[in-house]
């Protein structure tokens, strides 16, 4: 239970010469729900950027498994992790095709076709994220909330052990952020997938995640539980306004509350 | 997904018919007629009779090298297409036509073929487009990245100053070798050289092979470099090999055959529509569709106006232009 | 006796075995013209019945007209010239390299004649194709009355005023012939000083031929440019040509056809603009 999938150690790296992230340390266990949170800029993407090894550390290093991610290869740590963007740019496919993507990582050197097994992983995650329905439809003809659905599929079809999302529930109605948030809370439970997931909206951080991790202008402010984190000092210092924290009836969870910079005394 | 690899193979299938009909046409058709009986029987006797070179000593070479560029220009396309993720991306964009061009100018004016042999001009032509791969290369790799979008922008740039440097060589010419350039622009699937055209079909057809080792490659690539980096793909290696394979194969079609334009660009926008947008069936269907059209293409232009010789560019571009266009305005009205 | 017999059947076989490798003219039945001025020379020597193909621009004489058409000066129908199953085809200058290279792969023997670049090469083209065609006598006959001809307008001309004269065979570039090209010969034979005689390429400005001044201008380009480029000269009032309403237009394809007939044509043509 308390294994550990992913280590980041002493991280600091950035683009050219500019350093987003500095001195990040965080250990995530296996199966844990963890979400990152803070204002624009802090660095939430580029952290997701250097988990999958798209961005080279300037110093540190980052495990996957005990293992560095840049021994592991690209090939190899797409077997085991997967990205869920905000949105994606692509050409007229088909929901299925799209989803097939995914098993990219898994085809052996000169496969050609996708076997048997891809085709059912396809639809596994076709069900599992409710879009088997869609799946003879352009992809981009379907809703938005319906198409986050899909890449959540397709990434689910590289079969991780880690998923990752960058703000899966931007642009997307209250129904459908519910609908997503469920979703990975579902996967979480029920297929023991370690999940990190970048969230703008701090409620829905606070309801669904085990854990959060605060982060600002490249530094990790708070690690920990939700009610450790969400903790008046630090989200007014690192949000720059003033909020209301009061406890959610339905789950005892922290909620928050904007607070109108002028008007209203307290 | 057995209704998709079904679907796939009746497409190669009626490609391959498509190909094979017209170069049988193509053998056949000519500015002396040769009936079918004679032909068979032709085969047969073997050489020595006026039909026999006819057939297998003028046409039959025309068909091959339209075959060989056809399907090289289209796959170039296909390939350019999707590192760009532009469809208006075509292989003369890059400017490597343009260098071709220049090679073949400057042997023509300083007379390179009277000491060197005629095979200078294709080599030179040769040179001329690798010149200018290079000097894409080099220019757009910064920090390791090899920057796509500056590639497309510095080769349209190399296009236009091949064109001007091309216009100044002409402007100062003699008569005859004037004529020979433009000509030789106007491109012409005419080589009496025997192991060019098997040189040329076998690295058309290598180029088809090799394409297909990026077939998943190109797509990832098609929803944008970052996610196909997430899907486990080497983009920078993929990029590089891409280029250089696209840029190679458009370098060896325009020093042999000169400036046949609209195959690269139309058949594979054209193939995107027909049979999807998954390169795996997308690589070979440009190719066969960009072969058959192209030997389609040369011969209407040596028939058409008896007995003259229009330059094959000429038809590709009218007809192809023209049926590309009729094609997306019944689109738009059906919407 | 024996011996005898083989000997003379061995040599019998060499000597005939050895006439294929030559331009016997008796041989030469069918010859395939690449070039107007050379279908041209072809029916001033009277060979005009071996002729079984030329080009579409091949439109003198017009019996010319009648042969079979192989195709342009540029673009030739290879097609076409094997299955008329020529011993010899004459190529000329402007004959695409790759298509000569095509036709003797072919097994085809083909000729290049290079555009002549004087009045003399004009006189050995022609006799060297009436070599090949068995017509010497006729050519050496012909060549000698044209230079014998040639040889009076330049006695009689010599002590004449020379002339300045510029000739245009090019608009757009302005172009004029240069010391490379038989056209000067005209100039110079018919008594005129070819202004741009040493320039470097044919391509020419006008703001160089009004410093020059010549007291003649040709234009050698065909239909209605001709007539504009009149006009146009006609705006420079200072020139010497337009004072003396000396501009000229000349038939282009007379001019710049090189042989020695219609280069004595020509020629006669000119003394008479030149000197009036």
């Amino acid at each position: 239970m308390k294994e550990i999938i992913l280590k980041i150690k002493n991280l600091s790296c950035g683009y050219d010469s500019q350093i987003i992230l500095s001195d990040i340390n965080l250990t995530v266990e296996r199966g844990k729900l963890l979400g990152i949170i803070g204002p624009n800029g802090a660095g939430k993407t580029t952290l997701i950027r250097a988990i999958t090894g798209i961005i080279r550390p300037k110093q540190g290093n980052i495990f996957f498994e005990d293992k560095d991610i840049y021994q592991i290869g690209l090939k190899g740590l797409a077997k085991k992790i997967a990205v869920v963007p905000q949105s994606i740019i692509t050409n007229s496919m088909t929901v299925e095709e799209f989803v097939l993507l995914g098993r990219i990582p898994h085809y052996k050197r000169f496969q050609f076709l996708e076997t048997k097994k891809d085709q059912e992983i396809a639809k596994k995650t076709l069900e599992l994220t409710d879009t088997l329905k869609l799946k003879d439809r352009s992809i981009l003809e379907i809703s938005s909330g319906e198409r986050q659905l899909v890449l959540i599929a397709k990434a689910l079809a590289q079969e991780p052990k880690l998923l990752l999302l960058d703000e899966p529930t931007a642009h997307l109605d209250i129904g459908h952020q519910i609908k997503i948030m469920q979703l990975i809370e579902k996967l979480n439970k029920n297929e023991n997938l370690t999940v990190l997931v970048v969230l703008h909206d701090l409620n829905l951080a606070s309801q669904y995640c085990e854990e959060l991790v605060l982060l600002n202008e490249g530094k990790i402010i708070r690690q920990g539980s939700v009610n450790e984190v969400l903790n008046y000092r630090d989200i007014e210092k690192v949000y720059k306004t003033t909020v209301l924290i009061k406890e959610n009836p339905l789950n005892k969870r922290p909620f928050i509350i904007l607070f109108p910079p002028k008007g209203m005394d307290e | 997904m057995r209704s998709k690899i079904i679907r796939w193979i009746i497409w190669v299938g009626i490609l391959v018919g498509f190909l094979l009909i017209i170069s049988i046409f193509s053998l056949f058709v000519g500015s002396t007629y040769i009936p079918f009986k004679k032909i068979i029987s032709l085969i047969f006797t073997g050489k020595g009779s006026i039909e026999y070179s006819v057939l297998f000593d003028i046409r039959l070479p025309r068909i091959l090298l339209g075959f060989a560029i056809g399907g090289a220009l289209s796959l170039a396309g296909v390939i350019l297409q999707g590192l760009f993720r532009n469809s208006l991306v075509e292989p003369y964009t890059l400017g490597i036509s343009g260098g071709a061009a220049l090679g073949v100018c400057l042997n023509i004016i300083l007379q390179l073929d009277r000491n060197l042999g005629i095979l200078s001009l294709p080599v030179c032509g040769f040179l001329g487009a690798v010149l200018i791969i290079l000097i894409l290369y080099s220019l757009s790799i910064k920090k390791g990245i090899l920057k796509i979008q500056e590639l497309l922008l510095m080769g349209v740039m190399l296009s236009f100053i091949s064109s001007s440097l091309i216009m100044l060589i002409m402007s100062i010419s003699r008569t005859e070798d004037l004529h020979g350039i433009v000509f030789w622009i106007m491109g012409s699937l005419e080589e009496p050289n025997w192991s060019l055209i098997k040189a040329i079909v076998s690295i058309s057809l290598l180029g088809l092979v090799f394409s297909y080792l990026f077939c998943h490659a190109l797509n990832a690539l098609s929803l944008g470099e970052e996610e196909a980096l997430h899907l486990g793909i080497n983009v920078e290696i993929t990029k590089r090999l891409l280029f250089i394979l696209a840029s190679l194969l458009t370098g060896f079609s325009v020093s042999i055959a000169g400036i046949i334009g609209f195959v690269g660009l139309a058949v594979p926008h054209f193939m995107r529509n027909l049979v999807g947008q998954d390169h795996r069936i997308l690589l070979i269907s440009s190719f066969l569709s960009g072969a058959g059209f192209l030997i389609l293409c040369d011969t209407l232009a040596r028939t058409i106006i008896l007995p003259l010789e229009l330059p094959v560019g000429v038809i590709t571009g009218i007809l192809g232009g023209s049926i590309f266009i009729y094609i997306i305005s019944k689109k738009q009205i059906k919407l | 006796m024996k011996r005898y017999i083989i000997l003379s059947i061995l040599s019998l076989i060499i000597l005939f075995g050895n006439f294929k490798f030559t331009l016997s003219s008796s041989f030469l039945q069918r010859i395939i013209s690449l070039g107007p001025y050379i279908t041209e020379e072809i029916y001033l020597l009277g060979a005009q019945d071996k002729l079984v193909g030329c080009t579409i621009y091949c439109q003198r004489p017009s019996e010319a007209q009648k042969k079979e058409k192989v195709g342009t000066v540029i673009q030739i129908n290879i097609e076409k010239i094997l299955t008329l199953k020529p011993d010899l085809v004459i190529a000329t200058s402007l004959t695409q390299k790759k298509d000569i290279e095509k036709l003797k792969n072919l097994g085809i023997r083909v000729i290049k004649f290079s555009s002549p670049k004087n009045f003399f090469e004009i006189c050995s083209q022609f006799l060297e194709l009436g070599k090949i065609l068995g017509k010497y006598g006729l050519a050496k006959k012909i060549v000698q009355e044209v230079k014998d001809k040639v040889l009076e307008i330049k006695r009689k001309t010599k002590n004449l005023a020379k002339v300045k004269v510029f000739v245009e065979v090019g608009t757009n570039p302005l172009f004029t012939i240069t010391k490379d090209s038989f056209l000067n010969d005209f100039i110079e034979f018919s008594g005129g000083i070819n202004i741009a005689k040493d320039a470097k390429t044919g391509i020419y400005s006008r703001e160089a031929v009004l410093k020059e001044n010549p007291d003649v201008i040709i234009i050698a380009t065909m239909g209605i440019i001709a007539d504009k480029e009149k006009i146009i000269w006609g705006k420079y009032k200072n020139l010497e040509a337009v004072k003396n309403n000396r501009i000229y237009i000349m038939d282009a394809y007379k001019l710049c056809s090189p042989t020695p007939v219609s280069f004595l044509e020509t020629l006669e043509e000119l003394v008479k603009i030149l000197h009036k």
